[in-house]
């Protein structure tokens, strides 16, 4: 069937499209070059419309055992957010953490058409991809977890040479089914086990002796050596403690120039000033961003109000449990793999430590120049839920809209920030960079994120408005893989998303040793833990996607 | 007038949640708008017309009939009037009542009166498991008013309990008051084993020893205590056994506990 989209304004930051009228063609869901002498079997005409691809959000918890946990924890979320089943839809519930089916709902209602988990425990990716593969409409990625698993630390602790710890990298990518390797309070969760509250970046481990540096320098180098397109995905030391913008900043120049994705970088951003010791540090994070082409960043801005925590961090969740609201969480740790912690919240927009929050990261947004390096996540749901994404394009992209917000919250903070004196707007060109382009880029997929030939038809369209988070939360029309899903912002057809995955090259006889490991320490085999293709299209509603690991830079 | 009867047809296949049937939704409504009312059974909508027959006009008074066991939530939030069941029911019934009274004429399921605030839960019959609890996965029970039961009580009565009476007129299952943070329980039957493991304040009133008892709690001896009588006395005006006891009851052993939680509760064992 041969789809028509005429008349639209383009957005397609790939391509350098900015704001273009072009006509866009559909086939077999993907875009085609203008056909000769074909039927066309349907056209939407989109004068006034704007048009850029399907959405893609890098960072958000959508599945795997912490959602699980912190649904579990939260009934009153569920019972306060029911969703009833209608003829097209299935019944869910949650608005802070929404059930499966209700994820997918929300996402693609937005025109969102794929997110990515970036803590896939490898010893739980089998529930996590289960559990992604009943999210419908958007398609799924996930970050497999290393860096505090017992196995990677005995090997670094044993000084492996780079080559059979690449091979464990790449096999534990390909055992787990994911798309790209996070890093969690590298070392501090092993640490946490042994007692220890606090581990620094140069720190030796309680254990292991191995510091977080390592860890950092020896699995982006294994990233790089292996050509996986994402570069490693960190959630850096001290998360959340004021002065850690010293740690931040070492951590990016500590890197030796690999490329490094640090991911909500506001947690990260904090000075020890003020009366308070608490203040911005994104002045100086944001230039150092500006000056290292190799750092790429999401921000997991905070919004005003309730909201749960969710972090493999157990270390300084654990730090953080006391400020619980409602009062009550959960940790867990799994198998020495990787950590869970749990901590409902509720972000105070009178509270002078929570409205810094919100500041710094607006202030990150707006002073990182380059939109192809930051992006735009809430780190759902630890500083926002996700459907509050159209309400903070809105905050970028409307200054006097921000101003006013501004002036509600707490006057100290306020006082506090540069936010009020920034004067950058986002352009609707450079939010289709930050939510589509470079966020494709940066993942490594080459066939979604733009309008060209030959890419999945993931299109979204809005009616151009005023205000912008009316326009992005309720799209014309949402395209996934060319079947219309979305019309005025209801979903009108329901389908399946492909999960995306890189296989990199390795020698496979690793798995000697790695079997005598399994079978002493860990309580599945070898055979049990590797995830399976069949597994994952399962029923027929799962795709994979495997996508090539890059040619080799030659510089 | 004569009072607002719901009368079963047939049995419904599955339960039906009766939640929007309480007085004050009724009031101002004509039968015609009671009978639209669209209630939900397993994963359908339907009328209340089409699973009810309506009589009477009074909504003060509103009456339950037919094989009511199929019925959850009745008096869901109710906070006036007065509801009578006319036979068993299901789950949740009254949770989160605030006002009114509820009589049941046969037992209820579980979570009967759960998370309940005020007002009176009368059961001519057996209470069904958590009788006066929270919700599942909630932190905190019953928080005021008052259930009475004529027959026994399930496991886990009160648990999380917070304020507001349980009168238990038969027997309680295993766990009663668990987790408790307040209020009062009085037990005139038996009681099964350890009766309020984890319980951090509150009163557990047994006029028999319980089976087991958990170590955690504390044997604090007899005691005269000059409040029972006038407990009791508190209950005269009701319409139970608790109202006919002895006006010299007032010796009563003390367990302190759980001292495995908070431990500022108590058990008080009536000495005859």
């Amino acid at each position: 069937m041969l789809i028509k989209l005429t008349g639209g304004t383009v957005y397609d930051p790939m391509h350098g499209i900015n704001g273009e009228v072009r006509d866009i063609y559909i086939q077999d869901g993907r875009i085609t070059d203008p056909p000769n002498d074909m039927p066309i079997h349907q056209v939407y005409s989109l004068n006034n419309k704007i048009v850029m691809a399907g959405a893609i959000d890098i960072h958000s918890h959508i599945g795997g055992g912490n959602v699980n946990i912190a649904r579990t924890l939260l009934p009153e979320d569920h019972w306060a957010n029911p969703l009833p089943h209608t003829e097209l839809l299935r019944a869910g519930s949650g608005h802070i953490i929404p059930s499966t089916f209700a994820t997918g709902y929300r996402y693609a209602e937005m025109g969102y058409t794929a997110v990515f988990e970036p803590a896939v425990l490898p010893m739980n990716a089998r529930q996590a991809h289960m559990e992604m593969g009943d999210i419908p409409l958007i398609d799924k990625g996930g970050y497999a977890l290393l860096g505090n698993d017992d196995y990677g630390l005995r090997m670094l602790a044993a000084n492996k040479d780079q080559k059979a710890f690449n091979d464990y990298v790449a096999w534990i990518l390909r055992a787990s089914q994911c798309l790209g390797i996070k890093v969690v309070n590298p070392g501090g969760i092993n640490a946490f086990k042994f007692n220890q509250r606090r581990l620094h970046l140069d720190e030796p481990g309680p254990y292991y002796g191995v510091t977080p540096r390592q860890i950092l320098l020896r699995l982006a180098r294994a990233l790089h050596e292996l050509d996986v397109p994402h570069p490693l995905h960190v959630h850096g030391c001290n998360l959340g403690v004021p002065g850690n913008l010293e740690t931040t900043l070492s951590t990016i120049e500590g890197i030796a120039g690999l490329p490094m994705h640090l991911a909500h970088i506001q947690f990260h951003s904090y000075g020890a000033e003020g009366d308070r010791k608490f203040s911005s540090g994104a002045a100086q994070i944001a230039e150092a961003v500006n000056r290292n082409p190799n750092i790429t960043v999401d921000v997991g801005q905070i919004l005003f109000g309730q909201t749960v925590t969710v972090s493999s961090d157990s270390m300084q969740q654990y730090a953080n449990h006391l400020h619980a609201y409602p009062k009550k969480w959960a940790f867990v740790d799994i198998e020495c793999d990787a950590g869970c912690g749990i901590v409902p919240f509720k972000y105070l927009d009178k509270n002078f430590v929570n409205a810094l929050q919100w500041t710094i990261g607006l202030e990150i947004f707006l002073l990182v120049d380059d939109p192809w390096r930051v992006f735009l996540t809430t780190d759902h749901p630890n500083g926002a839920p996700f459907v509050s994404y159209p309400h903070l394009i809105r905050l970028l992209m409307d200054r006097s809209f921000r101003n006013d917000m501004l002036a509600t919250i707490h006057p100290d903070a306020a006082r506090a920030s540069t936010l009020g004196a920034i004067t950058r707007e986002y352009s609707l060109y450079e939010i289709a960079v930050m939510t589509r382009a470079g966020a494709a880029k940066l993942l490594g997929l080459s066939d979604r994120g733009h309008l060209g030939i030959g890419a999945a038809a993931d299109i979204t369209v809005y009616t151009k408005q005023e205000d912008k988070e009316k326009m992005f939360s309720k799209p014309d029309y949402v395209f996934k893989d060319g079947e219309l899903i979305v019309r005025n912002g209801e979903i009108i057809k329901v389908t399946w998303g492909t999960t995306h995955v890189v296989r990199p090259e390795f020698d496979n006889s690793i798995e000697k040793e790695l079997s005598n490991y399994f079978d002493r320490y860990l309580p599945m085999k070898l055979g049990n833990f590797k995830i399976h293709d069949e597994e994952m299209i399962y029923f027929g509603q799962g795709h994979i996607q495997v996508h090539p690991c890059r040619e080799r830079n030659s510089s | 007038m004569s009072a607002l009867t719901l009368i079963l047809k047939k049995t419904p296949t599955q339960q039906v949640d009766v939640s929007p049937l309480i007085p004050e939704n009724l009031t101002d409504l004509s039968k015609p708008e009671i009978g639209a009312i669209i209630l939900v059974t397993g994963n359908q909508h339907v009328r209340t017309d089409t699973i009810f027959t309506i009589s009477g006009d009074d909504p003060e008074r509103l009456i339950f009939t037919g094989e009511t066991t199929k019925l959850d939530y009745i008096g869901k939030n109710c906070s006036i009037g007065q509801i009578n069941v006319q036979g068993s029911c299901g789950a949740y019934t009254g949770m989160g009542m605030k006002g009114g009274q509820i009589n049941i004429y046969g037992n209820t399921g579980a979570f009967t009166a759960c998370e309940m605030r005020g007002g009176l839960v009368r059961i001519e019959g057996d209470g069904g498991d958590f009788l006066g609890a929270a919700r599942p996965g909630n932190q905190i029970g019953m928080m005021g008013g008052m259930v009475i039961v004529t027959g026994n009580a399930g496991a886990r009565v009160g648990d999380q309990m917070r304020r507001g009476t349980l009168l238990i007129e038969g027997n309680a299952g295993n766990y009663a008051g668990s987790r408790m943070l307040a209020g009062t329980i009085a037990i005139l039957g038996k009681t099964g084993n350890y009766p309020g493991y984890g319980m951090k304040r509150g009163t557990l009133l047994l006029w028999h020893s319980p089976n087991k008892l958990g170590a955690t709690f504390n044997d604090c001896g007899c005691h005269t205590l000059g409040f029972l009588p006038l407990l009791l006395e508190s209950y005269r005006s009701l319409e139970t056994r608790f109202a006919f006891l002895p006006k010299t009851t007032g010796r009563a052993r003390r367990f302190c506990g759980d001292m495995a939680s908070l431990g500022r509760g108590e058990i008080l064992i009536l000495v005859p």
